[in-house]
């Protein structure tokens, strides 16, 4: 091995990925890209297999190899031509969810196909059922948008019209659909280029056994990572607490780890069967969470490429809620399950590594998406509309507040450009006092956002969790706060939740409620479960946290034993 | 995965009795476990059955 142009290469691909991030970001029209960054962008070899990619969202890098995989065995590489861009979003085939839209393009030096340059991005605005895509009582995969396999939507660097045209006559949003589906190819037109320059510049033999030995180099630290752990089997079973259609019936995720040696694996069956409402994981969600929470618990200086997952082999039965089967829908499994399988293996690794392992966090991004005709444009709007939450105690720090979920780490957009945007005024937007679980670290403060709808008519739907199941907390620490979705009907006094105000049954999981102008929505995110005992948490950090507003009075008190004088 | 005649859909999805991966038709090679479901490895028959075997043992003596 060439350590120094390993090293230099293994950066250099890194940056590129990165800079196509960047000019995604600059060049597409939704908030979901602009804003909250919820894409990815790679590189893989022939394989499939990931060679470098930007530090963007965990479900989609875990994701990467088998979404390219999949492809290839449907397009083989020798009908890949140069100015080809292949677009894929199956759930069935390999893919993560509808809106996740996978675009990758072939990379030639000297006339041979040498890899590709991958970009996967989340369409706020699919098709299908609801606007923004997260229809939360959706039965089956046609109410969630459109199904695309691998198909060429350039070929030899021309658009293939018809397929732009199918595209963009089954979304509400043709026009934002069209700018972000563009930025998506500028994404991989960008890595295209600069890793043919690569090619160029270091030959292809010399790139092609340093990507070798690159992935071999990950190989190895990741298990030297898990040789260093203490083997054995590791158990834990969480709970999803509803599908949005079997009214309040609880699904099961059940995980054991099997840790030998330098290998690990994940199994998760035991898991319930997959349910009638969306909140199904596909085999791409299981593997890519799997992936999560073992980068999550290791080395994160080791390079992120497919060398990393060779030690984890993943059990995912089909039919269960980890491993859904054509034709039940899966919208949520991508943005809700997936965080709580990582959760469960993080919950079941806790016996094992204690100190690398946080209390349950929020494990939901809201989802809360909407849409209708803008009253001063006249032009149909929808957004994908992701919260944050509070993560979980640590061994040695607080949890984080207000952050992403654990498989997003996509940011929040920022009221000002959600007002510009959309037909929304945010009235508030603050932490929730005592929604991180007590403990000696304790958990991280979800927030609430209320919202007054400025439009004749705003369709919402969402899809979101922890409404009933709180975040666990560790090692003797507290329980997070759970979340909540209110409305407050325009005239009325009271807040209710979507099941009181349109009996919907399930608080956290409907679609199509029509918000009239003047009612007002109050979305509550979860926080974090608290890690140890909260009777040796710092009398100075509960008076801070006091002071702070963190926690009231009576948490103080009742939590952490702590009092002052009045 | 069976596409149909013309390439043009899927007739079924087939997937591994154990890991759930998806088993292409004329790509990759399934394997027939004892209970003549469809596996995509022998790795796959053997870390069933031993699962099976734990977990019943289990649950007898518990």
């Amino acid at each position: 091995m060439d350590f120094v142009t390993m090293n230099i290469l293994e950066s250099t691909m890194v940056s590129i990925c990165r800079e196509m991030g960047i000019v995604l970001m600059k060049t597409s029209y939704s908030t979901i890209f602009n804003e909250a960054l919820d894409f990815t962008c790679g590189l893989a070899d022939l394989n499939g297999d990931m060679i470098a990619v930007a530090d963007y969202c965990p479900s989609q890098i875990g994701g990467m190899p088998l979404l390219v995989r999949s492809c290839l065995k449907e397009i083989p590489l020798s009908e890949i031509e140069e100015g080809d861009v292949i677009l894929h979003n199956d759930p069935y085939r390999g893919g993560l969810h509808t809106p996740e839209h996978t675009f990758f393009k072939p990379i030639f030096a000297d006339g041979e196909l040498m890899g590709f340059a991958v970009a996967i991005g989340h369409i706020a605005e699919v098709g299908g059922m609801a606007p923004g895509g997260f229809c939360g009582e959706a039965t089956e995969i046609f109410h969630e948008g459109l199904r695309i396999p691998p198909v060429k939507i350039k070929k030899r660097g021309k658009d293939n019209i018809e397929v732009w045209k199918l595209l963009l006559a089954n979304v509400r949003t043709p026009r934002v659909n069209y700018g972000d589906l563009r930025a998506l190819i500028a994404a991989v037109d960008l890595g295209e280029k600069q890793m043919a320059g690569i090619f160029q510049k270091y030959g292809r033999q010399k790139v092609q056994d340093t990507v070798r030995d690159l992935l071999l180099y990950s190989e190895r630290r990741m298990r030297a990572e898990l040789e260093a752990l203490p083997d054995g089997r590791f158990n834990f079973i969480d709970h999803i607490e509803s599908d949005g259609i079997e009214e309040d019936r609880k699904h099961t995720i059940e995980v054991e780890v099997t840790k030998k040696g330098g290998d690990i694996i994940v199994d998760y069956t035991g898991s319930s069967p997959q349910a009638a409402g969306p909140i199904n994981a596909t085999l791409g969600v299981a593997t890519s969470a799997a992936y999560n929470a073992v980068l999550h618990m290791t080395d994160p200086s080791i390079p992120r490429n497919s060398g990393c997952f060779r030690p984890i082999r993943i059990v995912a039965p089909p039919g269960t809620i980890v491993n859904v089967d054509f034709p039940a829908p899966e919208v949520g499994g991508n943005t809700e399950t997936h965080p709580r399988i990582v959760g469960a293996i993080m919950g079941a690794m806790a016996k094992a590594v204690p100190n690398r392992i946080m209390a349950a966090e929020g494990a939901t991004h809201c989802n809360f998406v909407f849409g209708g005709v803008d009253a001063d444009t006249g032009e149909f709007f929808a957004c994908y509309d992701l919260e944050a939450v509070g993560w979980g105690g640590r061994a040695f720090a607080d949890g984080n507040d207000a952050v992403d979920s654990i498989n997003g780490n996509c940011r929040i957009t920022p009221v000002e450009v959600y007002e510009t945007r959309f037909p929304w005024r945010i009235e508030s937007l603050a932490f929730n006092a005592d929604s991180g679980g007590a403990g000696e670290f304790r958990g991280g403060l979800g927030y609430t956002k209320q919202m007054l709808c400025l439009n004749k008519e705003i369709i919402c739907s969402q899809m979101t969790d922890r409404h009933l199941i709180a975040p666990w907390g560790l090692n003797g620490g507290g329980e997070g706060g759970t979340g909540a979705t209110l409305v407050q009907k325009a005239g009325e006094e009271k807040w209710k939740t979507m099941r009181e105000a349109y009996g919907k049954k399930s608080t956290s999981r409907y679609s199509n409620v029509s918000i009239r102008e003047g009612d007002r929505v109050k979305l509550v995110t979860p926080g974090g479960g608290g890690y140890g005992d909260p009777g040796k948490r710092p009398k100075e950090l509960v008076r801070d946290d006091l002071h702070e507003g963190y926690i009231s009075k009576d948490f103080a008190k009742r939590a952490y034993k702590y009092q002052e004088a009045e | 995965m069976k596409f149909s005649q013309n390439g043009l859909y899927i007739e079924s999805y087939t997937k591994c009795t154990n890991c759930g991966v998806l088993i292409y038709d004329k790509i990759d090679q399934a394997v027939k476990g004892p209970d003549n479901a469809s596996y995509c490895s022998s790795w796959c028959i053997d870390w069933k059955k031993d699962r099976d075997a734990r977990r019943s043992k289990v649950k007898v003596t518990s």
